[in-house]
């Protein structure tokens, strides 16, 4: 980690000094061990205020979208990030000649709601990572542990984790070994109707409509949200459960067929709301009947949702 | 504030009897905006609509509303109300409170409360119209007609004598279709060839009709009055203006396979005409059986071609024109009997269809006209015909009745008798059906002057027996099972679509119905027009019919078309989409569902923090585009809006029918 976390200096420095891009977006440090936050950096004197640590899960490319560069943008790009940038270049949000795009191999991030509950927070000062295990360090001392037992829960099913796209890959590829990503949605496939209408209510009953999730979204880059507009007003504002399931359904019809599976929305929620398995249904289901379509990886293939082959399947029958 | 009009219509006792009219329309006076309501008894008569008039004018109407039948009925008439009165036509929305209501409802409580529904929904709607204006769009001059049966020849005929270019595209090398391969013809016996030979001849000489035999229409665009059609004529690979017909190259050529004019009773060489009267009388080659082109070797017809017509270098041409009319005149199939087993056709070479057993009558077909068994050239004693093989049968065949077999087997049972006096018909039905003038006295003729024996039943099984074949059968009438002794068997095949109609109706953006046969705009009063305005329907590739209905038929097209063509401008509707840019991300979801390829992008500057920026954006081109509203589904953040339907409006219907 220490290595990459020199080499992201380094490529930032690079970069700005060069007057190759006037911004680099990477990660900074806050004052608590589990904050890493996104950074904007113009200065090259301020490069050696970026990191890398199991913290940076920030996906960086979203922010592109409020920026008008002259020059380029220099980014960083873990796995899931990759997948998500190709889905704006898709969209056609950004230009790949205005960015250029770090590539960082990434074996996963800790999720700190699960150092929390191992109880190893209390008096945590920092943590990092040596290989396969993480170091917890106290005033007192330091702890290890296995780093897999605090990934996020993405991160163990990320099928990804070298970026599918950059210009140049800070460090050696990772192996993959993702959890099968589909498991959740085939069990609650075999549920009644009533069962699922129930998980799902349940479910939603808690969201309070922060829309974090469609915030982070790389397959939400629209201008102004539908959830935004006021006229017409799609989506009222009163905490009403008909409006909630409405945002939902909308939100994954919207992102059906550009779902990259990055994580991000699920990652975010504040209610732990599952909405990793809402979209992955969606995949799995596009998979199914129109043939292996990967958003975000397969740039080449035609997004099915937008294509008409006279032999697809009549899916009303 | 608005001045909404709401005029409610009984349509008769249509929607009075199911709704209570005096509730609705006090009703309807108290929803927002709305400052008069009304009712009578037909809204679309002269009467009706000067009521309307009058209240406009008196209560200072700015729209209405008329609650009545379907808009596609009357939507075009109240506009023209609203004009003559001085409103813009497109302040008027309807409320269908017939179809959608009263015809589907039988409690007259529950009808009523869902028509001041839908009322208060058209309201809503009305509130949030604005004026629209209609453009005018040139219509180019031109027919083209695709097929060149007696249906597309004959529409191709009555455009071109109204004074039109019609462009005539056939696959096969000879116009002509089905009609050249049928010996004499119902209800009259007079032959085929000779009343269809002078309608080919005259469609070639016209000055007006060019021909594209040989050739296919790949793609279409555009929409009514400015079609643009992509023809290939595929390479004939011999000189059109050159050949003279003399017809060395045919009789040089040592190459031979299976005629599909003769239904592959006959053999025709790689280089030929399909039949002795084709038009044009230019033989193409067969590149698939030719040895110059599957052994380059040969090239006998060059050599032996006086006029130098034979070219092997010809390559398909792909042109591109302009149209402002379409007639679709692709004709049939018959069904492939595979599923037919129990009749032993294809194993049995005295079992044929009906399409062969035209050609073997023929005087032009295999046999030269006589009449033969085909296992054996002698002459037939008993022939037994089977009518609806494959029609009228759900499970195997088709659920319709082919319309044309009762009449034919009629035929084919005379023609037969006429050349054996003493030999014997039996003809297997299920019902005869002879509703078209003089067929049934046509019908009676093969049963009392040809003393034709009609067994009503189905025959079950034919078995090759010895040299003849066995029918057995059931005679429903009296319950024997029959058992005849035949020399030949003359299945009564089904009328099918076109087995590429599906791509066809694709390629023009046209429906078909389930069985395939393209889809009249309506059943009963647009029998000639396809749902896509400028697209015309004749003859069998509608749906089964014999040569006086596909005649009329091509007609109608045609006069339906030429009224088109006469017109120097058409108004275009102004309900079309149009593009928020401020909303538009650029991510081009509309352009791929386009269906008419109305959408393009293009590229804006904006200033954002004093910076300029471009960014790309959707555009819609107002000429291509038919409001079909396909894009406004796709657009995540509703940036594409369908004028007259935006998407302000349909949420205020929702509101108003939910809230
Ligand atoms: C056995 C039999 C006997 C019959 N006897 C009688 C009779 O005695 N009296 C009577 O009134 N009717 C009779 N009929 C019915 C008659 O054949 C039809 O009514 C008539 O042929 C219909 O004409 P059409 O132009 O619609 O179709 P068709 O004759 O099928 O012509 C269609 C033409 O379009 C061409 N085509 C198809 N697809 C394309 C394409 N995509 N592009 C370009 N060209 C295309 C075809 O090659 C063909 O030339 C009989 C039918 C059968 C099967
Ligand atoms: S919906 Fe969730 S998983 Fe899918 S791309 Fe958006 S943030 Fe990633
Ligand atoms: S929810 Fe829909 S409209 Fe909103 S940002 Fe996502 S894709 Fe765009
Ligand atoms: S992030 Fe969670 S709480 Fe917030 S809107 Fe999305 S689902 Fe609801
Ligand atoms: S779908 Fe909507 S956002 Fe996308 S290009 Fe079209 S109008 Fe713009
Ligand atoms: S409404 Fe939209 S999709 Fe339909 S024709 Fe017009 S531009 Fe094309």
């Amino acid at each position: 980690m220490k290595q990459l976390s020199e080499r992201i200096k380094e490529a930032a420095f690079g970069s700005l000094s060069s007057g190759q891009v006037e911004m680099v977006i990477g990660w900074q440090k806050g004052p608590l061990w589990w904050q890493s936050f996104p950074a904007f950096i113009t200065d090259p004197g301020e490069t050696a205020s970026l990191i890398w640590d199991p913290f940076s899960v920030s996906n960086l490319n979203k922010y592109l979208l409020n920026e008008v560069p002259k020059k380029k943008i220099a980014l960083f790009l873990k796995g899931c990030d990759a997948l998500g940038f190709n889905q704006l270049l898709r969209d056609g949000r950004v230009e790949r000649e205005k960015v250029l795009l770090f590539g960082i191999p990434c074996d996963g991030l800790v999720d700190p709601a699960r150092v929390e509950a191992t109880g190893l927070s209390k008096g945590l000062l920092q943590v990092k990572k040596e290989r396969e295990e993480l170091v917890f360090y106290y005033k007192e001392g330091q702890r290890k542990a296995p780093a897999r037992d605090f990934y996020y829960s993405k991160c163990l099913s990320c099928r990804y984790p070298n970026p599918v796209t950059c210009d140049e890959m800070l460090g050696e590829a990772v192996p993959c070994q993702p959890l099968e990503r589909f498991a959740n949605v085939s069990k609650l496939e075999a549920a009644s109707l009533e069962e699922r209408f129930t998980y799902w209510s349940r479910h939603f009953s808690r969201c309070i409509r922060c829309f974090a999730c469609r915030n982070v979204c790389p397959a939400c880059s629209c201008r102004e949200c539908i959830f935004d507009i006021a006229e017409p007003r799609w989506l009222g504002k009163a905490k009403e459960s008909g409006e909630t399931l409405f945002y939902h359904i909308t939100r994954a019809y919207h992102v059906a067929g550009r779902c990259v599976d990055c994580g991000e929305c699920a990652r975010i929620c504040p209610l732990g709301i599952p909405l990793a398995e809402l979209n992955r249904k969606f995949i799995k289901d596009i998979n199914e009947l129109y043939g292996e379509y990967d958003a975000g990886a397969d740039l080449d293939k035609e997004a099915p949702l937008l294509t008409f082959k006279s032999d697809d399947p009549d899916v009303s029958a | 504030m608005k001045r909404i009009g709401v005029f409610v219509c009984w349509c008769g006792t249509n929607i009075a009897n199911t709704v209570n009219i005096e509730a609705v329309t006090e009703a309807a006076g108290k929803m927002p905006g709305v400052v008069y309501a009304g009712n009578y008894k037909y809204m679309c008569s002269e009467i009706g609509q000067s009521k309307i008039k009058s209240a406009i004018i008196r209560e200072k109407l700015d729209r209405f509303v008329v609650a009545s039948c379907s808009p596609r009925m009357h939507e075009s008439t109240f506009r023209k109300t609203a004009a003559a009165a001085g409103l813009n036509p497109y302040l008027v929305e309807i409320a269908n409170i017939r179809e959608h209501c009263s015809w589907v409802h039988k409690n007259k409580g529950e009808a009523t409360a869902k028509a001041i529904a839908l009322i208060r929904a058209a309201v809503a709607k009305a509130a949030r119209d604005k004026e629209l204006w209609a453009t005018q769009i040139p219509v180019e001059h031109r027919a083209l007609v695709i097929g060149g049966g007696i249906g597309g020849i004959q529409a191709a005929l009555d455009i071109a004598d109204a004074g039109f270019e019609v462009d005539l595209v056939e696959r096969t090398p000879s116009i002509g279709g089905h009609m050249a391969q049928l010996d004499k013809t119902f209800p009259t016996l007079d032959c085929s060839a000779c009343i269809l030979t002078p309608k080919m001849g005259e469609a070639a000489s016209h000055p007006k009709i060019t021909l594209y035999t040989y050739s296919e229409v790949e793609k279409v665009d555009g929409y009514v009055g400015n079609f643009e059609a992509t023809i290939r004529k595929k390479a004939r690979s011999v000189d059109l203006e050159k050949c003279t017909g003399c017809g060395i190259c045919w009789e040089k050529c040592p190459s031979r396979v299976k005629s599909e004019f003769d239904e592959a009773l006959s053999m025709r060489k790689a280089i030929y005409i399909p039949f002795p009267q084709a038009v044009p009388n230019v033989p193409v080659i067969d590149r698939a059986s030719c040895r110059w082109f599957t052994r380059e070797k040969c090239g006998i017809c060059r050599k032996t071609c006086p006029a130098g017509a034979v070219n092997f270098d010809q390559e398909d041409e792909v042109l591109q024109k302009k149209y402002g009319a379409i007639v679709v005149a692709t004709g049939f199939d018959v069904l492939d009997l595979d599923d037919f087993g129990e009749y032993s056709y294809g194993k049995h070479p005295d079992v044929l269809t009906s399409l062969e057993f035209e050609r073997i009558l023929n005087s032009s077909g295999p046999t030269g006209g006589r009449l033969l068994r085909p296992s054996n050239q002698s002459p037939p004693k008993n022939v037994v015909f089977i009518q609806c093989v494959g029609s009228r049968d759900k499970s195997r065949g088709k659920p319709y009745c082919s319309k044309i077999c009762c009449m034919y087997s009629a035929k084919h049972v005379i023609l037969f008798k006429e050349k054996y006096p003493e030999a014997q018909a039996y003809v297997f039905y299920i019902d005869i059906r002879t509703a078209g003038k003089d067929f049934e006295e046509f019908h009676r003729r093969a049963v009392e002057e040809y003393g034709a024996l009609y067994l009503k039943g189905s025959a079950g099984k034919v078995f090759p027996d010895g040299d003849k074949l066995l029918v057995k059968g059931v005679d429903s009438l009296s319950g024997h099972a029959l058992e005849i002794e035949a020399d030949m068997v003359v299945l009564a095949t089904a009328i099918k679509a076109k087995s590429d109609a599906p791509q066809l109706a694709r390629l023009l953006g046209i429906s078909t119905d389930t069985h395939a046969f393209f889809m009249e705009a309506h059943p009963k009063l647009r029998p000639v027009e396809a749902h896509t305005a400028g697209i015309f329907l004749a003859g069998a590739c509608q749906g089964p019919k014999d040569i006086p209905e596909t005649v009329s038929q091509a007609s109608g097209a045609a006069a339906k078309a030429i009224v088109l063509l006469s017109k120097e401008n058409l108004l275009s509707d102004p309900c079309v989409s149009e593009v928020n840019e401020s909303l538009c991300t650029g991510c081009l979801a509309c352009i791929k569902v386009c269906p008419y390829s109305a959408i393009t992008e293009k590229t804006i500057e904006e200033k954002i923090h004093g910076k300029a920026l471009q960014r790309r954006v959707a555009e819609v081109n107002v000429a291509l585009c038919q409001g079909c509203g396909s894009c406004t589904v796709s657009c995540r953040p509703g940036a594409v809006n369908l004028k007259g339907f935006t998407n302000e409006q349909i949420m205020a219907e929702v509101d108003a029918i939910c809230l």
